[in-house]
């Protein structure tokens, strides 16, 4: 019973998100959005022509994709390095990068911004994806998954004449799927919901990011019908993802303790 | 010191020509970890440590829009310590800590605790309670916002129907962090809840079974086995949700812009005006060092606290 009470508690507020973006723009209080007699896209219409979301929904996919792209690349690179590679300062930088973990990022945000705009990079794709690739707790996962794997692996691949590369390539990446498909989707989640980076250094209208542009319509007097239906389409994609990987996602956080 | 560098582990010295298959082997992998390092390396160098230490080196300057800087030492601290501003962003943030952390965790606990009990349907609402967390905190603000409208919202109409209210959740001094304060743990509880629930589900069945046959009542059995057991967890999910209380932004930046008055302006919101409305670099650096700060002595002291108490 009150389980259920929780649930539909829990599950009120996306239903009245979706309610009110299918409301007729006149059904603005609560129980006139509430009689689904008069369902309408008309919000959705509008919200679509009269913003840029459109151009915030491509900013999002950009950010989130190449992040996911880019960062199980380069930490499963560095994760295999650090699982089973002996090089100089290999303790000394692996703890290095877990420490950042203690900074929060908005300590760092005005230097960051400062190095950013010095490079030009303010109000473009560099600027909004770059800084955010330097993830420790992807290198981390990725080094606990793969110094699972057996050393033995290796060793025979070594001696077959596998370049490193190849190794990496063939072995490494097949092997650990699991591990890279579970931190893509965080970090396609982090970075789809990622709010402050964003908001720092897309300024333009035209670089904003869809959790960016959806706080712009919210302070811009848009009617709610239209910023509930802007809402609706930003959370298509978690949803979408929830869907899809629910268990998957929910058993990871369970042993491994990501956060976003 | 120059002869131990010819000598090998096991003490014996050879001329460097002998060993070198070995060193080559050693060398071969050093030079392929590094190279596999080098991507992430420069990223965290560039964007991380050069940050890191910028905040620090930034702080003890006045540093202008245009770039040009000099540098005044301690003057932005000292600026701190006598800014009602900043001090007022303080009291806000801590008292958002203090409503924040106990909801948001008991939330957890509580939901974690049915879920333990239950065995038809868990999946379907673990699913339910989590998906709020898939979501963003602007998304949460956006839809909570309209919620605690004093004229059209969700909540306000359903206190019409009892003939109560309105009440002004985001327009009061003394209702609006407690109102953020939900908005941010409906959307966050799942994170805690699905850890706790782990955390539950690794207590040994025995333990409790046990206490039952021993006569133990509900509450008992709570008190004095899962409590305990589960106390690791615990600490855990209150140090997370503690740091991340302290670095709320997002959700009073879009429900409120920090009002009423100041009434729910963060110091990360500070920060932030300090940073990109005033472009007072250097003083915004010095705020972003006070929350590393007061993170850092947080979870020291909650560490301290929790780890002693058995």
């Amino acid at each position: 019973m009150l389980l259920a009470l929780t649930a539909i508690v829990t599950i009120t507020p996306f239903a009245a998100m979706v309610l009110v973006a299918f409301a007729p723009p006149s059904g603005r209080t609560f129980p006139d959005a509430f009689i689904p007699s008069n369902v309408t896209w008309e919000n959705f219409q509008n919200v679509l022509s009269g913003s840029d979301i459109g151009r915030w929904t491509l900013n999002s996919l950009v950010y989130s994709l190449s992040s996911v792209v880019l960062i199980l690349l380069f930490a499963s690179m560095a994760g295999y390095a650090f699982a089973k590679k002996r090089f100089p300062g290999r303790e000394m930088m692996f703890w290095a990068f877990l420490a950042t973990l203690m900074v929060p990022f908005q300590a760092t945000l005005i230097p960051t911004y400062i190095l950013v705009s010095k490079l030009g990079w303010v109000d473009g794709y560099w600027g909004l994806v770059v800084p955010t690739l330097a993830n420790s707790q992807a290198v981390f996962l990725m080094r606990q998954f793969i110094s699972q794997l057996p050393d033995e692996l290796f060793e025979a691949a070594e001696m077959d004449g596998a370049s490193e590369w190849r190794i990496y390539t063939t072995i490494v990446l097949p092997l650990v799927r699991p591990a890279l498909a579970t931190l893509g989707v965080f970090v396609f989640l982090w970075h789809w919901n990622d709010f402050l980076w964003p908001l720092v250094v897309g300024q333009s209208g035209e670089m904003q990011t869809l959790t960016v542009g959806l706080a712009t319509l919210q302070a811009e007097n848009v009617p709610i019908n239209q910023i509930m239906a802007g809402a609706t389409i930003t959370v298509l994609p978690s949803l979408l993802v929830f869907g899809l990987l629910q268990r998957y996602l929910t058993d990871s956080i369970a042993t491994t303790g990501i956060k976003g | 010191m120059t002869l131990s560098t010819q000598e090998r582990r096991d003490g014996t010295r050879r001329p460097w020509s002998r060993i070198a298959p070995v060193s080559g082997r050693r060398f071969r992998q050093a030079r392929v970890g590094l190279l596999f390092v080098a991507p992430m390396l420069l990223l965290f160098i560039v964007f991380r440590f050069v940050p890191t230490a910028g905040a620090f080196l930034l702080s003890l300057t006045d540093y202008s829009l245009s770039g040009e800087w000099s540098f005044i030492g301690v003057d932005n601290y000292t600026r701190l310590a006598g800014d009602d501003l900043f001090r007022e962003a303080l009291i806000v943030t801590l008292t958002y800590v203090v409503v924040f952390v106990p909801l948001t965790v008991l939330l957890s606990l509580g939901t974690a605790l049915l879920l333990h009990q239950v065995v038809w349907g868990r999946g379907f609402f673990r699913g339910v309670f989590f998906l709020p967390y898939v979501t963003s905190i602007v998304l949460a603000a956006v839809i909570w916002k309209w919620i605690y409208d004093a004229e059209d919202g969700l909540l306000n109409g359903l206190l019409g129907l009892v003939s109560a209210g309105p009440v002004d959740f985001l327009g009061r001094a003394g209702a609006v962090l407690p109102s953020i304060a939900v908005t941010s743990a409906w959307k966050g509880f799942g994170y805690s809840m699905l850890i706790l629930l782990a955390g539950l589900q690794s207590i040994p069945r025995s333990f409790t079974e046990a206490a039952m046959i021993d006569g133990a009542g509900a509450w008992q059995r709570f008190r004095h086995i899962t409590l305990p057991l589960l106390r690791p967890v615990l600490f855990f999910v209150l140090v997370i949700e503690t740091i991340q209380a302290f670095q709320v932004f997002d959700a009073m930046y879009v429900m409120t812009g920090g009002g009423p008055v100041r009434a729910s302006y963060s110091l990360v919101y500070l920060l932030y005006d300090s940073g990109f409305k005033f472009f007072d670099f250097g003083y915004a650096s010095a705020i972003g060092l006070m929350l590393f700060a007061v993170v850092l002595v947080v979870s020291l002291v909650q560490r301290r606290f929790v780890g002693r108490e058995d």
